[in-house]
C-alpha cells in the first residue's frame, strides 16, 4: 500500500506509453514552433512563423525553390520580364498561369492582384510594414483583352524587382469587395492616403468589410489559393493544416518543385522551450525541430549516438552576425582606428564557442556561397592584437598608464580617451559572448569597454539615437539582394544606418551596384565595395550563423536550407520502407 | 459580515485599478514605444526599405491611438517646461471608459479582444493552480503532522525529510520542471509521462489524457510551494505541542496522535491560512516557468509574452485580474481566519 502511488504512476505511464506509438500517421508532419504566429492576417505577417503559415494558405507570383535556391514562378506561369522606362522606372510584366483558380473554382485573375496591392496600400487597415516593403510598386496596369496579364510600375529599375515584385500573397477580390468598389482608385491614389478620408465611405466600407472578416484570426473568411487550408487553431498549442483534395496545382505536369504539396497533413507544435521540444523530438511526439541552438544540437545529437533515430543537419544561413562602431563619435572617426579595434575581435573562436565551429566565416557583407560575387582576396577578420596595437598608434594614439589617449587639435584642448560602450541584445547569449570576448582582448591592451545589454525594441532605438559607440547585431540578407542602401547609405541615416558611415564613393558605389544587372560588371563592383568597406572598417562581419535541424530519420525530402524558415515542409515525405505522406 | 465583505471587495477593486493605473501610465513612458516591437527588429539586407520607417511608426502610432497624450495633463518638454490639459483626449481616459463598459481593449499582437484571450488563458491556469494548491495543501498537512509528530530533536527520516524540504525550497521552479521532464519524459530514464502538454490534435485531448498531461506540471508546482507551507505548520504544530493545553491533554491520558490532530492542529492552522493566501501569487509566478517548460498557454505564458513584446494592453489587462484576485484571496483569508478562531472581529 505504501508504494501505490508508485504502482499507480508506472501503470498510467505504461497506459501512456503505449498509447505513444513511433509514427502513429504517416500521413501527418508534426514541426515544432517556438511562437505562435499570432496573427494571420497577410497585410500584418508579424513573424516568420506567420510566413510560412501564410505561405501555405495562399500563393504568391514567385516562390523560393528550396531545391536550386532560385525564385520560380508559382502563381506566375513564367518569371516576369523587365523593362526599363526612361531613367527611373521599371516595367513588370507578369502573366498567371490558367490553371490558377480560388476554392470556388473561380480563375485567379490580374485584377487580384491588382486588388491586393491596393489593399496593401489602403488607409486604416494593419498594413504599415507591408506599405513601406512595397512602396515601390506605383501602379498596376491591366489589360481587359488578357484577364492574366498586368505589369507592375516600379520606382527605380532595380535588377532584384524580377523576384521582390512576386513575393506577396495574392488575395481573391470577390471575398472582399464583391463590387469592385477599390477598381474607381489607383494605387498611387491609395498610397498617398496616410489616413481614411472622412468623408470616403467606398474605403470605409472595405475597412469595416475586413475588419468584420477578421482574417487575422480567421483565415478560412479570406479563402487563398494555397494547397492548404487551416483546420485547427489553438493559440500557443498548436495549428494544423489539412491538404485540399483537389488543388489547382495539381493538373499541373509536370508538377513545378514549388507548388509540391505532399504532407495531407502539417500540424504545427508550439513549444517554446528547447528541452521539452528535443524530448517531444526523441519520444516521436515530433517530427522536425528547427532553429536548434548549438547546445540542444550537441546534447540531442549526443543522446541519438546510440538510437539513431534522428538525422541532423546544420547549414550555413544568410544572417550576418556583425559588429559596427559609431562613426560619428570623434574618437571613431578615423578608420584606421575602428580597424584597429576590429583586430580585437576574435570570430574563429566565437565560432567555435558559440556555434560549434558551424556557420561560414565571412570578409564582408556578401555570403561567401555567392562565389561570384565574393571577394576572396581579402583577408578573413582575426584576432591580432598586436596589429591592433600598432594601428592605433598609427591612427595617433599613445598608450599612458591610464589608457590610450589621443592629443586633440589644437594641442591645448584636454586629450580624448579612448573608451568604449558596446549594445548588444540582451535575450541571445550569442551576444553577449561576443562583447565579453571582445571586453577580454579591449581589457588585455588597456582599453576600457563599457557593456550594455538592452531589451530588443530598446536596441533598435538606441542604435537609431546614437546611444553607443559599438554594436553587435544580427543582420538577414538573401542570395539575391546585393543593396546595401539600409546598412550603409547616408540616405537611410539614421534611419537603419546605425553606423552613419557614408563617403560619396561608398554611396554612389551602392547606388550602382543595386541598379547593374550585368553579372560581370556587378562582381566587379562588389568586389571593390567589399575591398572598401574592409579598408573603411565601419562594419566587422564575423560570421553567417548556420541553422541547425533535427528531424525523425524517416521523414525525407525536407530541404534544409540556408533559406528562412530552414526547411520544406510542403515537401516532406516519409521513407517509403514504411509508409508515404503523398497525397496524389 | 456582508457589508465586511462588501467593503473589502471595493477595496480590492480600487486598489486593483490604481494599480493597473500605474502600469499603464508607466509602461506608455517606455523610451521604446510598441510600435518599434510590432514593426520587427533592426532593419536588414532583405528588403530595401525600412519597415520601421517614420512614416509607417506613425502610422502604426495612430491605428493604435498611441499618438493621444497619455494622461489628462502632460508636461511639455519645450523649453520652458509647461503642464498641459488635454480633456478626456487622451489613451488613459479611453482605457478607463473602456474598463467601465467591460472591455479590456485589443491587444496590440494579435488585434484581437483581450476579455476573450485572458479567459482562455485562465482556463488552462486555474485548474493547474487550483490543483497545485489542493495537492499542495494536502501534502503540507500530512508533512507537517508526519515532522511534528515526532519532537524537535528526533532525527531519522524526519531529519531527513526535514532537510529535504529545506533543500527543495532553494531548488527554481525552472529546474524543478526540467527535473521532473528529464526524468518522467526522456527514453533514456523513466519514459513515463508525454513531453508537452495537451498533445497536437483536439481528439487526442481525452480526460485521462489530459489528467496524465497535467501530472508533471502539476507536481512542479506542488514541489514548488510545497516547503513553504510544511515547514511553517510543523514549527506551528510544534509550538502547540509545548502549551500548557498540550501538557494537560498528555496528563490526562490523550494519546499522542489525537492531541496532534484535534488539539494542535486547529490552533496551528492559523498561520498556514496566511501562507495560502499568499499561495496564489507564488503559484502565478511558477506558472510562467511551468507553463512556458510545459508548453501550457496559460495566463502566466500570456502576461510574460506580452510583456516581452511590449503588448500593453494584454498586460495591463493581466495586472487588473490578477491584483484582483490576489485582494480577494487576502479577504478570504481575513474571513476564513474569523472562521477559525472566533476572537477575531472582522472590523469595517
Amino acid at each position: 500500500m505504501k508504494y501505490a502511488w508508485i504502482i499507480l504512476l508506472l501503470a498510467i505511464g505504461g497506459c501512456m506509453c503505449s498509447s505513444v506509438d513511433k509514427h502513429q500517421n504517416h500521413s501527418i508532419v508534426r514541426v515544432r514552433w517556438v511562437r505562435d504566429p499570432e496573427n494571420l492576417s497577410p497585410l500584418v505577417q508579424p513573424n516568420q512563423n506567420a510566413v510560412e503559415a501564410l505561405g501555405l494558405l495562399h500563393c504568391s507570383l514567385l516562390q523560393l525553390d528550396f531545391a536550386t535556391g532560385e525564385h520560380m514562378p508559382s502563381l506566375a506561369d513564367s518569371l516576369p520580364r523587365l523593362r526599363l522606362i526612361g531613367d527611373s522606372l521599371t516595367e513588370v510584366q507578369y502573366q498567371l498561369r490558367q490553371e490558377a483558380t480560388w476554392d470556388n473554382g473561380r480563375p485567379v485573375l490580374a485584377s487580384d492582384v491588382a486588388f491586393t496591392l491596393k489593399l496593401y496600400q489602403c488607409p486604416g487597415l494593419p498594413n504599415e510594414k507591408a506599405k513601406a516593403q512595397l512602396s515601390f510598386i506605383r501602379a498596376v496596369k491591366l489589360y481587359p483583352a488578357y484577364p492574366r496579364r498586368f505589369t507592375l510600375v516600379c520606382r527605380g529599375q532595380v535588377p532584384g524587382f524580377s523576384y521582390e515584385t512576386g513575393d506577396f500573397p495574392i488575395l481573391p477580390e470577390a471575398a472582399l469587395d464583391a463590387k469592385h468598389t477599390l477598381r474607381s482608385y489607383s494605387l498611387a491614389q491609395l498610397a498617398r492616403l496616410s489616413s481614411l478620408p472622412p468623408r470616403d465611405t467606398t474605403l470605409t466600407a472595405l475597412v469595416s468589410r475586413y475588419q468584420h472578416a477578421d482574417p487575422s484570426h480567421h483565415p478560412e473568411r479570406l479563402p487563398g489559393c494555397g494547397a492548404y487550408r487551416l483546420v485547427a487553431w489553438d493559440i500557443d498549442r498548436f495549428l494544423t493544416f489539412v491538404r485540399k483534395p483537389h488543388w489547382w496545382a495539381d493538373t499541373l505536369r509536370p508538377a513545378p518543385f514549388v507548388l509540391q504539396a505532399k504532407p495531407r497533413q502539417l500540424t504545427y507544435v508550439i513549444i517554446s522551450d528547447e528541452n521539452t521540444a528535443a524530448l517531444a523530438l526523441r519520444r516521436h511526439e515530433l517530427d522536425v525541430l528547427p532553429q536548434l541552438s548549438a547546445r540542444a544540437f550537441r546534447r540531442l545529437r549526443a543522446a541519438d549516438s546510440t538510437d539513431q533515430e534522428l538525422s541532423f543537419y546544420s547549414i550555413p544561413s544568410y544572417e550576418l552576425l556583425m559588429a559596427g562602431f559609431n562613426t560619428r563619435r570623434p574618437m571613431l572617426r578615423d578608420s584606421l582606428t575602428r580597424q584597429a579595434l576590429g583586430q580585437l575581435f576574435d570570430p574563429a573562436q566565437l565560432q567555435r564557442a558559440t556555434q560549434l565551429g558551424q556557420g561560414l566565416r565571412t570578409v564582408g557583407l556578401v555570403h561567401p556561397h555567392n562565389w561570384r560575387y565574393y571577394n576572396d582576396s581579402l583577408p578573413l577578420p582575426a584576432y591580432t592584437p598586436r596589429r591592433a596595437a600598432a594601428l592605433l598608434r598609427q591612427a595617433g594614439w599613445q598608450r599612458r598608464l591610464a589608457g590610450w589617449v589621443q592629443t586633440k587639435n589644437p594641442p591645448q584642448a584636454a586629450p580624448q580617451a579612448l573608451t568604449l560602450r558596446m549594445r548588444y541584445r540582451a535575450d541571445d547569449p550569442t551576444f553577449a559572448t561576443i562583447a565579453l570576448q571582445f571586453r577580454a582582448a579591449a581589457a588585455a591592451l588597456g582599453i576600457p569597454v563599457a557593456l550594455l545589454p538592452t531589451e530588443s525594441s530598446s536596441f533598435t532605438k538606441a542604435l537609431r539615437e546614437g546611444d553607443f559607440d559599438l554594436y553587435v547585431r544580427k543582420v538577414s540578407s538573401t542570395p539575391f539582394t546585393f543593396d546595401f542602401t539600409t546598412l550603409l547609405h547616408s540616405r537611410t541615416i539614421p534611419e537603419s544606418n546605425f553606423t552613419k558611415f557614408s563617403t560619396p564613393t561608398t554611396d554612389r558605389l551602392i547606388e550602382d551596384i543595386a541598379t547593374t544587372g550585368a553579372p560581370a560588371q556587378r562582381r566587379q563592383l562588389l568586389r571593390r565595395f567589399q575591398a572598401i568597406v574592409q579598408a573603411q572598417a565601419p562594419l566587422v562581419p564575423l560570421f553567417f550563423l548556420p541553422y541547425r535541424l533535427a528531424a525523425d530519420r524517416e521523414l525525407q525530402h525536407l530541404y534544409p536550407s540556408g533559406y528562412k524558415p530552414g526547411y520544406y515542409a510542403a515537401a516532406a515525405t516519409w521513407n517509403l520502407a514504411t509508409g508515404t505522406v503523398a497525397a496524389h | 459580515m456582508k457589508r465586511w465583505l462588501l467593503l473589502q471587495i471595493g477595496r480590492a477593486g480600487l486598489a486593483a485599478w490604481a494599480t493597473a493605473s500605474l502600469v499603464f501610465i508607466l509602461s506608455r513612458l517606455l523610451a521604446a514605444g510598441a510600435e518599434e516591437a510590432l514593426l520587427g527588429e533592426a532593419p536588414d539586407l532583405q528588403t530595401r526599405t525600412v519597415a520601421s520607417s517614420p512614416v509607417a511608426r506613425q502610422a502604426l502610432q495612430q491605428r493604435l491611438g498611441l499618438d493621444e497624450p497619455v494622461f489628462y495633463v502632460t508636461r511639455t518638454s519645450r523649453d520652458p517646461a509647461a503642464w498641459r490639459w488635454h480633456g478626456p483626449h487622451n489613451q488613459y481616459h479611453r482605457w478607463l471608459a473602456g474598463l467601465l463598459r467591460g472591455q479590456l481593449g485589443w491587444s496590440y499582437r494579435t488585434g484581437q479582444p483581450i476579455g476573450p484571450q485572458l479567459r482562455a488563458a485562465f482556463a488552462y491556469t486555474l485548474p493547474l493552480a487550483v490543483l497545485a494548491a489542493a495537492g499542495a495543501t494536502v501534502a503540507a498537512l500530512g508533512l507537517g503532522l508526519a515532522l511534528a509528530s515526532g519532537g524537535p530533536a528526533s532525527g531519522g527520516w524526519r531529519a531527513a525529510l526535514h532537510l529535504a524540504l529545506t533543500s527543495l525550497q532553494g531548488i527554481p521552479v525552472y529546474a524543478l520542471a526540467l527535473g521532473l521532464l528529464f526524468v518522467f519524459a526522456n527514453p533514456d530514464a523513466l519514459n513515463l509521462l508525454p513531453a508537452y502538454s495537451l498533445g497536437a490534435n483536439p481528439a487526442d485531448l481525452t480526460p485521462a489524457a489530459y489528467a496524465l498531461q497535467l501530472i508533471m506540471p502539476v507536481l512542479t508546482l506542488v514541489l514548488a510551494v510545497l516547503p513553504e507551507l510544511a515547514l511553517p505548520l510543523a514549527a506551528a504544530l510544534r509550538h502547540e505541542l509545548r502549551a500548557d493545553y498540550a501538557t494537560t491533554a498528555r496528563a490526562k491520558g490523550v494519546p499522542a496522535a489525537r492531541l496532534l490532530r484535534h488539539h494542535a492542529l486547529p490552533n496551528a492552522l492559523l498561520p498556514l491560512l496566511t501562507s495560502f493566501a499568499n499561495l496564489l501569487p507564488t503559484l502565478l509566478a511558477g506558472t510562467v516557468l511551468v507553463e512556458s517548460v510545459f508548453s501550457l498557454p496559460g495566463m502566466g505564458r500570456l502576461l510574460a509574452e506580452a510583456a516581452a513584446a511590449h503588448d500593453y494592453p494584454v498586460v495591463v489587462a493581466g495586472v487588473l485580474v490578477t491584483a484582483g484576485v490576489r485582494l480577494l484571496c487576502l479577504a478570504l483569508a481575513d474571513v476564513l481566519y474569523a472562521l477559525a478562531d472566533p476572537r477575531i472581529r472582522l472590523a469595517l
